[in-house]
């Protein structure tokens, strides 16, 4: 009601406004119809022609792309659509815009043997190109693709009205007239920031926040690699894939379990790389140890190396041929011993005669996510330790000397100052972990590729006839990449609606992160 | 006292020592050269005891003493829960034959060849190609390495400036996109990328597949560099412009040059991603590969190319250049973890 009102009364001071400067509104409205045309009258010239070429080079692709001057002698003459016939104008005809906007609302309309305007579908026509076959896939694209850059115009279009009201609206109080000296000085001035920022801004918008939109938008479509090109049509579903995937019983059990596990595996190791980097710097920085830049190049090494690498390295040691835990194991005589223990603590739920199948064996699905835990924190510690022992700088003696002075302990010493000190300097690392591990797709994908898979009985016939199934170390990424890119139906709709809900768990985090960050909008 | 503290310390010491010493006795391998290696440290442990015992008169009680071996004994075994696997590596990597069973639990290097590095120089998979696999991977993640840090660093210190010097419209709309995009990873836009690559024909060209990179790191560049250039004090800047300097003056002479160090750090991180980066190569350039696409066609056990030992040899040719930088680097660790965004 409040916002209401203040809208309106917004409304109302424009048109008073405009009713005082019928001059300006005059200008004003010539740019409304062609862009930069009510700058130019303000003889801003250097401002307006760029507008002017800018309109015209966007009118001008809009026509090169098109074939109109086509379309009145077909329409009426040789390719008149049959009675009844629906036609398509801005298919067969639109330029770069009025097809993609067309596109992207219909997805296409003809597939390969369809009759249209008297003519057979063929796969390509490149003369005339409503005869080839619709491909959805590039419709949408292109489709987002002209939306987007019809919203960048629409936006210049709307700054260019405002600035030619405005100056005709100072020209006509003052008499003044910006000239080109005053006006480059004032855009390296005030649009300097601007002009810096384009270039990593256009990058990134169409290699980030399209891609993004386009993934976001497939979610809403029956689209798999199955979706033959020309063959079929790619179709708006709504809402279904959530429909059918996300909240069936048994979709929906097996989506539990691999969110369960993202989530502990996340937490987990998050916690294990924290806790074990932090009794590593407090042990390597204590007064005891002597040498200590020695001692730290070698515990900083798994940081030093490559993740990938050591992921890849830590498969092969748990491999079930040669690898080299199963050697060490075998080597000192412990291989039953360490079965037992694993059976006992319920890691292990059966035991086989030979080695142990670290990863592959379906009953072994605890071993296997305690050893992608373990393996992350063999190769995630060093950070926190690294991290840590830069913190402990940070800690003013002078409070250790009070400390001391009022008897206090190590063991106070630690729980009174230290701790609390580093936990206070690194809590936005650890969410950051938490968030990078909830996504940390080498940390499985690597290591065990997602196996051990579940036994298959469990498996609901849905899900298996869709080759979708995760294995029981699959995090939800790498549950997605397989579902997009491994597996052979390629469900690039089912990846895109898991991804969603990535979006939305991590969209939680990033505002709980940013709301933290106090200093943040401060300068 | 002194006396048998030395002497206790010593032995402990040399537990460690004689522990393996003892394994190879007992498996009756042939140790030459571990051997001296292992009585150099020997030596080494007790030279360090004696400095403990000796260089503080009088302060050590026996609490300290039994911590003070409670501390080595914790880094110790720390130490070789690092070295076990990394050792193993190096002899794999060193190891005859094609396959992980031969590779000896303790490293033999009297039985060691060059098989799987030659491998590395020498294989082609056609005859008219001038480098080898593994060389021509090399040198597409070298090409995308150099024009990812040039565009990484030009770009991100422009808007890093921007963002650390300039209030313009929208600048908290753009911050805050740039904030939630750095906690996404790329690979949520990678079936749109896939297509429109595919659509544009620029499935295995690298040029194309490093702008992707560049438009990922920015987000997160930016906040390093401005949390960086905040610290640069503005009163240079208006010292500067009351001297006539301009906006473009202001940044190339005086806060870039201040900037420098933070540049390094992201020159070198945006040089290091392309290498093992896997997931974007292995769609984008399945016929161009990078060295991560070609490690893990030689570590994928369903691959026909499984070869685990010629993967060793190649992850460690890559894995040592990297570990250097690494160390070089671990200075940043602090620093770049809490600049930018997380400082508060």
């Amino acid at each position: 009601m409040f916002e209401k009102l203040r809208f309106d009364k917004k409304i109302k001071r424009v048109v008073a406004d405009v009713k005082e400067n019928p001059k300006a509104f005059r200008i004003a409205l010539r740019s409304f119809f062609i862009m930069g045309w009510g700058t130019l009258t303000n003889k801003h010239k250097f401002k307006g022609m760029p507008l002017v070429i800018l309109f015209t080079l966007l009118v001008l692709f809009e026509i090169i792309t098109s074939t109109y001057w086509f379309a009145p002698g077909e329409i009426f003459g040789e390719y008149a659509p049959a009675a009844g016939e629906r036609m398509y104008f801005f298919r067969d005809y639109g330029g770069f815009f009025a097809a993609g906007i067309w596109g992207f609302f219909t997805l296409g309309k003809l597939v390969l043997g369809d009759t249209y305007r008297g003519e057979t579908i063929k796969v390509y026509d490149k003369i005339i190109t409503w005869k080839s076959a619709d491909n959805s896939i590039v419709l949408l694209g292109e489709g987002v693709l002209a939306i987007i850059l019809i919203m960048i115009f629409v936006s210049i279009w709307v700054l260019q009205i405002r600035d030619a009201y405005r100056i005709a609206k100072t020209i006509e109080a003052t008499g003044e007239v910006e000239q080109w000296q005053q006006f480059k000085k004032k855009m390296f001035d005030e649009f300097f920031a601007y002009l810096i920022v384009i270039p990593a801004a256009v990058l990134i918008l169409f290699l980030t926040l399209v891609p993004f939109a386009f993934s976001f938008l497939i979610a809403f479509t029956n689209y798999t690699s199955k979706v033959s090109i020309g063959g079929q049509l790619i179709e708006w579903v709504g809402f279904q894939n959530f429909g059918t995937y996300l909240f069936k019983p048994e979709w929906l059990l097996f989506f539990g379990k691999v969110l369960g596990w993202t989530l502990l595996f996340a937490l987990m190791s998050s916690i294990t790389v924290y806790l074990v980097g932090f009794f590593q710097a407090m042990v390597v920085e204590s007064k005891y140890i002597k040498y200590k830049k020695v001692w730290r190049v070698f515990m900083i090494l798994p940081w030093a190396i490559p993740a990938l690498v050591t992921q890849m390295v830590f498969r092969n040691i748990f491999s079930a041929n040669g690898g080299l835990a199963n050697e060490l194991l075998v080597e000192f005589g412990l291989l039953e011993q360490a079965k037992t223990f694993f059976a006992s603590i319920g890691l292990m739920g059966q035991t086989h005669s030979g080695v142990i199948l670290w990863f592959n064996d379906t009953m072994n699905g605890p071993l296997a996510k305690v050893m992608v835990i373990l393996v992350n924190l063999w190769l995630g510690s060093p950070y926190f330790m690294l991290l840590i022992v830069g913190v402990l700088g940070t800690i003013p003696a002078a409070l250790y000397e009070a400390a001391e002075i009022d008897g206090a302990n190590a063991y106070k010493k630690f729980k009174y100052i230290t701790f609390p000190w580093v936990l206070r300097a690194t809590i936005p690392v650890i969410i950051t972990t938490f968030t990078f591990n909830f996504n940390n797709m080498g940390a499985v994908y690597f290591l065990t590729e997602g196996a051990p898979g579940y036994p298959i009985d469990m498996v609901p016939l849905a899900m298996r006839v869709t080759g979708a199934t995760p294995g029981q170390t699959d995090i939800l990424i790498s549950w997605i990449y397989k579902i997009a890119f491994a597996n052979d139906p390629q469900r690039y709709n089912l990846a895109s609606t898991y991804s969603i809900l990535i979006f939305v768990i991590v969209g939680v985090f990033a505002i709980y992160n940013l709301s933290k960050v106090k200093s943040f909008w401060e300068d | 006292m002194k006396i048998i503290k030395f002497i206790a310390t010593s032995l402990f010491c040399s537990l460690f020592i004689v522990i393996p010493v003892l394994i190879i006795r007992f498996l009756s391998l042939d140790a030459g050269l571990p051997l001296k290696i292992i009585y150099s440290l020997l030596l080494a442990s007790i030279l360090i005891s004696t400095q403990v015992v000796f260089a503080r008169k009088n302060k050590y009680g026996l609490k300290d003493y039994l911590l003070w071996i409670l501390s080595h004994s914790i880094l110790m075994v720390n130490v070789a829960i690092v070295l076990i696997p990394i050792t193993w590596m190096v002899s794999a990597s060193f190891t005859a034959g094609d396959l992980l069973s031969g590779v000896p639990v303790i490293p033999n290097p009297s039985e060691w060849t060059l098989d799987n590095y030659k491998y590395l120089f020498e294989y082609r998979r056609s005859s008219d190609q001038f480098l080898s696999d593994y060389l021509k991977a090399f040198s597409t993640t070298l090409y995308i390495a150099v024009l990812n840090t040039i565009l990484v660093v030009v770009l991100s210190s422009l808007v890093g400036f921007a963002f650390s010097r300039y209030k313009f419209k929208g600048r908290k709309g753009i911050l805050l996109t740039l904030m939630g995009l750095q906690m996404f990873p790329a690979f949520m836009g990678m079936i749109a990328l896939f297509m429109m690559f595919r659509q544009f024909g620029l499935i295995n060209n690298a040029t194309a597949l490093t702008f992707i990179y560049v438009a990922g790191a920015i987000p997160y560049n930016t906040f390093i560099v401005r949390g960086f250039m905040r610290s640069i004090p503005k009163s240079l800047d208006e010292a500067a412009s009351i001297d006539g300097a301009s906006n473009l003056q202001i940044m190339t002479k005086i806060i870039i040059p201040l900037a420098i160090p933070i540049m390094g750090f992201i020159a070198v991180t945006a040089f290091m991603t392309p290498w093992m980066d896997f997931i974007l190569p292995s769609i984008m350039m399945p016929q161009n590969e990078t060295l991560a696409v070609w490690l893990f066609r030689f570590n994928h056990l369903t691959n026909a190319t499984y070869r685990p030992l010629k993967f060793m040899a190649g992850a460690l040719v890559i894995a040592v250049p990297i570990i250097i930088v690494q160390m070089y680097m671990q200075k940043y660790v602090v620093y770049g973890l809490t600049a930018g965004a997380d400082k508060g």
